[in-house]
């Protein structure tokens, strides 16, 4: 917890010397206190004062790196319980469960090509996760060899080994057996340097277990939560990162750990929504992890910067010169919300995406950010006007009122349409307004 | 060093509401006095309640997936009511009035109100009416059908700032809850309970739809402006303690995903999430998706661990 600037004044030589160019040690302990100043500038700060202060501004939460190179993970680091108090910082990372498939490479790089971009996030298979078995040593140089993250899910003191060994300079992370005696997986941990997952029967074990495996020489640890059902799990999740952020142990200042088995959903939402910070998933389909994906993404998007698309123009479906031209902002919940609807209707459409800082229509129309003039700039500048052959630009129903505007901006015969207040309203408009086929209308 | 963690102590509490009366089987939701699902520090007399939702006509907009379980009760509201709760084994039923909208049939308050009245004969669970949306035609037809269900304390979906007075005035008069739906705005969702205060509302008879976004399309939105909504209500603000109602079904299977890959998984992502932001009332389409969350909810508050 941060120090008040009494407290940070009593570690101080109150000496009002002036060395560190405040007029009192009180007005330095206030800057101290408030994180505006640093301890350097005081010559004869005691070493306790330097511990103690030091110890206050760590963060609540240490970071934990798994894995090296380019798809090296950082997670933990989290400061807030809400995500709107500020926001949540480091996404979780997503490791599969390799089993002992015969096709392990091919799986391997499948896993590894797998790229899926979604408003402005890049899903992959953040890490693997193996199982220890006879040939998991194996198995884990041919993930690391790939690029991926590895944790290593131990069964015996000795298959952690002979694993952690086989790839000891790639950050490994090291997972005992739930519940197994910590002793010789952290000497393995610290003499290696590699992250440690410690578990515990209850809150009280397991912030020991953290204590005793940084006793013990580990420098990064995880916490595997316990909880023998959902209800038990979301209580431990809760208190950890709740006694994180209180300080109320520093055993309970780590990133937490969670195993999804096969068909644990709820738990994966709950693990992802409620503060683990690094999951090994045994289900393997999109089904499962497209879901997960989303829901990262939802609950780690900053909530104090709206999501935005990148402005230009967007092809629904295989439009052409005679398809509708649809005009919206960059706000990725109306592009959303729009492209899916314009989807929903069949008919191939460009949709142009304008740079209106991330707002939505009517917001970005009270703001100034959706004049006729600055969407016709944009337009231009996106050269959406070259996509069609008709000259006709479809508005989104709330700013009708920038129609004629629009129209004197765009010029060289440039009509504007009118569309529906809302996207879902989008099918009777083309049917009724726009006409039956992929033909423009004959407007009056 | 041992550990120990004080129990979050809190000034206010969510309000109670009692959906259904009459000859419906109420069911009662809210009452809870700590974050959502804390049960380890909180009392919840109440566990969230699902309904599903049904349609006057075939609904145009369902996907394949969840048109299935439905397959031969499409927009017959009386026996997809008696399917959805003998054999799926919904708290309560939402009927969405789809085909009264304008341009999806433009069916006549009459038509609502005869609707609803066999649903009402045919099963006894609390009933959701869903309007066709904003416009005239939501006052003509939530209007009818509160007068032709006297008593039953239905719960009408929705009013919203702009348009409440009536809804009001035909709720109080007739005996029902009123949603009163804001767009994913804590001071508005305050500012229309004030209103609805104002004209003679009991909060005892609200809800508030805070709208949904569906995962993937907004969920993070209402998931945080649900967690402030509860926040305040726990901290004593008296106009913002009304249970929260969801519509995740109608959002969930909008997204795109859904159709690639599993959608029931789309919509219990969606649920789950939004009961953790404080969700009491959840409107499911598929009863997979009801069946998977009644599993988790039943353990949560049923006291025997289970897994």
């Amino acid at each position: 917890m941060p120090l008040t600037g009494l407290q940070v004044f009593k570690l101080l030589p109150n000496t009002n010397c002036r060395e560190c160019g405040y007029p009192t040690c009180l007005a330095f302990a206030m800057k101290l206190a408030a994180g505006k100043e640093s301890l350097d500038k005081c010559p004869y700060a005691s070493p306790e004062a330097c511990a103690a202060l030091g110890a206050a501004s760590a963060p609540p939460i240490r970071g934990v790196t798994v894995g090296r190179g380019p798809r090296a993970i950082t997670v933990g680091e989290e400061t807030v319980f809400f995500r709107h108090e500020k926001t949540f910082v480091r996404r979780p990372g997503l490791f599969r469960v390799l089993g002992t498939a015969a096709d392990r490479d091919a799986l391997l790089d499948a896993w590894r090509a797998l790229r899926i971009e979604r408003a402005g996030e890049v899903f992959q298979v953040d890490g693997v996760a193996i199982p220890e078995s006879p040939g998991s040593p194996d198995a884990a140089a041919a993930a690391s060899e790939r690029g991926f993250p590895v944790a290593l899910l131990a069964a015996t003191p000795e298959g952690a080994t002979a694993m952690a060994e086989r790839i000891k300079d790639q950050r490994p992370l090291l997972v005992p057996p739930a519940g197994a005696d910590l002793g010789a997986y952290a000497s393995l941990a610290a003499r290696l340097g590699v992250p440690l997952v410690v578990s515990g029967a209850d809150l009280n074990a397991l912030a020991t277990a953290a204590m005793d495996a940084t006793r013990a020489g580990v420098t990064d640890i995880l916490l595997e939560p316990p909880g023998a059902d959902l209800r038990g799990l979301h209580h431990s999740l809760s208190a950890i990162r709740r006694g994180a952020l209180d300080r109320i142990h520093p055993g309970l200042g780590h990133p937490v750990f969670l195993r999804i088995a096969a068909g644990e959903f709820e738990k994966a939402v709950v693990g992802i929504t409620k503060f683990a910070s690094l999951l090994t998933i045994e289900d393997h389909g999109g089904e499962t992890w497209l879901p997960l994906w989303t829901l990262r993404q939802n609950i780690y998007t900053d909530p104090q910067k709206p999501l935005q698309m990148q402005p230009g123009v967007y092809s629904i479906g295989e439009p052409d010169a005679t398809s509708p031209l649809l005009i919206t902002t960059n706000f990725s919940l109306t592009y959303f919300i729009v492209s899916t609807e314009v989807e929903a209707t069949g008919l191939a459409c460009h949709l142009a995406v304008v740079d209106a800082e991330g707002l939505s229509v009517l917001t970005a129309w009270s703001a100034g950010k959706f004049s006729g003039d600055r969407v016709a700039k944009s337009l231009r500048a996106m050269q959406a006007t070259e996509r069609v052959s008709h000259r006709i630009a479809i508005i989104p129903g709330y700013v009708s009122v920038i129609s004629g505007e629009l129209e004197d901006a765009l010029g060289d015969g440039w009509r504007v349409l009118v569309g529906p207040q809302e996207a879902s309203d989008l099918a009777p408009f083309f049917r009724d307004v726009w006409g039956a086929g992929d033909k423009p209308p004959n407007l009056p | 060093m041992s550990l120990e963690l004080k129990p979050k102590k809190w000034a206010g509490a969510i309000r109670e509401v009692t959906l259904g009366a009459g000859s419906r089987r109420p069911v009662t939701v809210g009452g809870g006095n700590g974050l959502p699902l804390h049960t380890f520090e909180a009392s919840f007399p109440h566990r969230p309640a699902f309904a599903l939702e049904i349609t006057d006509i075939a609904p145009p907009r369902w996907i394949d997936t969840v048109r299935q379980p439905w397959n031969g009760v499409l927009g017959q509201p009386a026996a997809a009511a008696r399917r959805a709760v003998d054999e799926f084994g919904a708290d309560l039923l939402m009927l969405h009035l789809v085909g009264t909208h304008p341009d999806r049939g433009n069916r006549s308050p009459e038509d609502a109100a005869a609707d609803i009245r066999a649903v009402l004969d045919s099963v006894r669970v609390p009933l959701i009416v869903k309007g066709p949306g904003a416009g005239p035609k939501q006052n003509d037809v939530l209007a009818r059908v509160a007068e032709e269900c006297q008593g039953e304390g239905l719960a009408l979906h929705s009013a919203c700032q702009e348009e409440y007075k009536t809804l009001a005035a035909v709720a109080v008069a007739y005996g029902h809850v009123l949603v009163a739906e804001s767009p994913i705005d804590m001071n508005i969702a305050k500012q229309l309970n004030i209103l609805l205060a104002d004209a003679s509302m009991d909060l005892r008879r609200t809800l508030i739809d805070p709208l949904t976004g569906g995962l993937g399309y907004g969920l993070e939105y209402t998931y945080s402006v649900m967690e402030r909504i509860r926040l305040a209500a726990l901290g004593g603000d008296a106009m913002l303690n009304s249970p929260m109602i969801c519509l995740v079904g109608e959002e969930a299977w909008k997204a795109k995903e859904v159709k690639a890959s599993g959608g029931v998984h789309w919509e219990v992502a969606t649920a789950f999430a939004l009961i953790e932001a404080g969700a009491e009332v959840l409107v499911l389409r598929h009863p997979e998706s009801l069946a998977r969350l009644r599993k988790q909810v039943d353990c949560w508050f049923g006291g025997d661990t289970c897994r």
